[in-house]
């Protein structure tokens, strides 16, 4: 396995010159593994230009995880790319980080239909809210549901 | 005489809309009992016969499985992991232990890879065959329910003699797996592999070659390619579609470099499409495991590693017999996880069952749904 990472320098440099002030920090993690932090309010468009230019047209999941310590919520698209064969080994995590107390961020069901169901499920284990969702509802959880998100780090269980 | 009066109409309805084009809709309730749907609910809006909305309801045996890795150890999270999907245990346990070894820099010794490898290749017929059971069991074929069930004791056996467990059997640990090849594996499973790959032309002959399936199943329940790669599917519900992707080929983890497989695909994205492709894969994994048994090398199966995951992240990722399945891991340092995001195939996949069964008619409704092979534990974890 080779150390250099040409490829992923390569598309963070694409990204760097198409959104010069919106990429916030980018990290190689190792190979065909990199993340990329952008401003919540642009991130549809760098999202749009992932998917009609560097070609990751197939959604992988979307994580939510709680920095309770530094005050926010940090939401993390994980990408890949169907189209470009080479790069089938490829996960981008595309990531936007939004304060604690006023969890909202556009949703991008617009550009990936497949994030539908997992912007659903951090809307109800983590309370951030996705606008422009088409249908922000309960997914896992029963309806009558009226405690905390649950997979918020505050929330302790009995057997903590 | 005049006509008896006629009676009211029965009102198994939940509610009466009006559709766009002026008729009345029913909506129905499909499940959450795994007669017909797994142990999920199916919300399906019918105009006459014809599927017209769906909206799936899971969460009927969700476990919040990610909030319980991130109160245990590492190791001790093992056997929670394997839990969303028994059939398929040792492979959801593999992406687990992938990413944990990745974060960690531990290299897994050359024996106890082709060892995981040949535990995860007979999980995969074992999950496909639970499958194909439940999917005769959908189609009203009893010997196509039977058969599946009967035939996966070959390999439940072959994996105890392995491990020790019939199903769920915490294998795979990060550095290696637990236990070496018990002697006379080898020649136990090339002579099961072959008997099964027999069994699997009769399967041919009763069912798939069978105008019974074959006229419920081809153009029945179509996903398209663009549709399946936009909705981020994956596994055989993927190749199902015409896509050649497959993380064993992609991304190849373990053994799977050094062996000689195929990947099957099917154009056409229908009902037909998916089955085969389960079918396929079934042989492929025969192949896999006669040569794993040949090839394997000697040497250490297990190498010690840490029961702390360091700082740092790790998004490991291993292609189970539903698809990708996924781990987003956030180390840092203690013995248990930050974050733990797990993401499976059926989770994937679920967001592909309104699209194969809009427009179609409920009868073809199991034939088409059950294609996607969704398994609601998996899902909902």
């Amino acid at each position: 396995m080779s150390l250099s990472h040409e490829r992923e320098d390569g598309l963070i440099q694409k990204l760097k010159e198409n959104f010069p002030s919106d990429i916030k920090e980018t990290n190689v993690i190792r190979r065909a593994r990199l993340e990329v932090t952008v401003a919540p309010e642009r991130i549809k468009d760098v999202a749009i230009f992932l998917r009609d230019k560097l070609g990751f047209d197939h959604p992988n999941g979307v994580s939510a995880v709680d920095y309770n310590r530094e005050n926010r919520f940090e939401i993390v698209y994980h990408i890949s790319s169907i189209r470009i064969k080479e790069m089938r080994d490829l996960v981008l995590d595309l990531k936007e980080s939004v304060p604690r107390n006023a969890p909202k961020v556009g949703s991008l069901v617009s550009v990936w239909s497949g994030v539908e169901n997992y912007e659903r499920e951090s809307f109800e284990m983590f309370g951030i809210i996705f606008d422009g969702h088409p249908r922000l509802e309960k997914l896992f959880l029963t309806d009558n549901w009226d405690g905390p998100p649950p997979l918020r780090k505050d929330i302790r269980f009995p057997t903590d | 005489m005049s006509a008896p009066p006629k009676p009211p109409p029965l009102t198994t309805v939940e509610s009466t809309e009006t559709s766009d084009s002026g008729a009345q809709t029913l909506t129905l309730s499909v499940g959450p009992q795994h007669s017909g749907s797994g142990h999920m609910r199916l919300i399906v809006e019918v105009d006459g016969d014809i599927i017209v909305n769906v909206a799936p309801d899971p969460g009927y045996v969700h476990r919040g499985i990610e909030k319980i890795i991130e109160l245990r150890n590492i190791i001790k999270s093992i056997p929670v992991i394997e839990r969303p999907s028994i059939i398929d245990a040792s492979n959801l346990n593999h992406a687990w232990v992938r990413s944990i070894e990745e974060i960690q820099g531990v290299e897994v010794p050359r024996r106890g890879q082709y060892l995981r490898t040949l535990l995860n290749e007979m999980n995969r017929i074992m999950s496909h065959l639970y499958w194909l059971s439940i999917y005769g069991v959908f189609l009203g074929h009893t010997t196509m329910f039977m058969w599946p069930l009967g035939d996966r004791e070959l390999f439940i056996d072959l994996a105890e003699k392995l491990t020790g467990a019939r199903i769920t059997y915490s294998y795979l640990v990060p550095g290696g797996v637990r236990r070496d090849l018990p002697p006379g594996f080898a020649e136990e499973a090339v002579k099961r592999t072959e008997y099964f790959e027999k069994r699997l032309k009769e399967y041919d002959r009763i069912f798939f070659n069978n105008p019974l399936f074959t006229s419920r199943a081809k153009g029945i329940g179509v996903l398209s390619r663009e549709k399946a790669i936009e909705l981020g599917c994956t596994g055989p519900t993927l190749r199902g579609s015409g896509v050649d992707a497959d993380l064993r080929k992609d991304e190849p983890y373990a053994a799977y470099p050094e062996l000689d497989f195929e990947i099957s695909t099917r154009p056409d994205g229908d009902s037909f499409s998916r089955a085969m492709v389960h079918m396929d894969e079934m042989r492929e994994s025969c192949k896999m495991i006669r040569q794993i048994v040949k090839k394997i090398p000697s040497g250490p199966i297990r190498r010690k590693a840490p029961i702390v995951l360091p700082r740092g992240v790790a998004y490991g990722r291993v292609e189970s017999a539903r698809g990708e399945c996924s781990f987003y891991l956030i180390g840092e340092g203690g013995d248990k996880p930050y974050r733990a995001r797990y993401i499976t195939g059926s989770y994937r996949n679920m967001a592909a069952i309104p699209a194969v069964l809009l427009g179609n008619r409920l009868a073809d409704m199991p034939t088409a749904w059950w294609s996607i092979d969704y398994w609601p534990v998996e899902a909902d974890r």
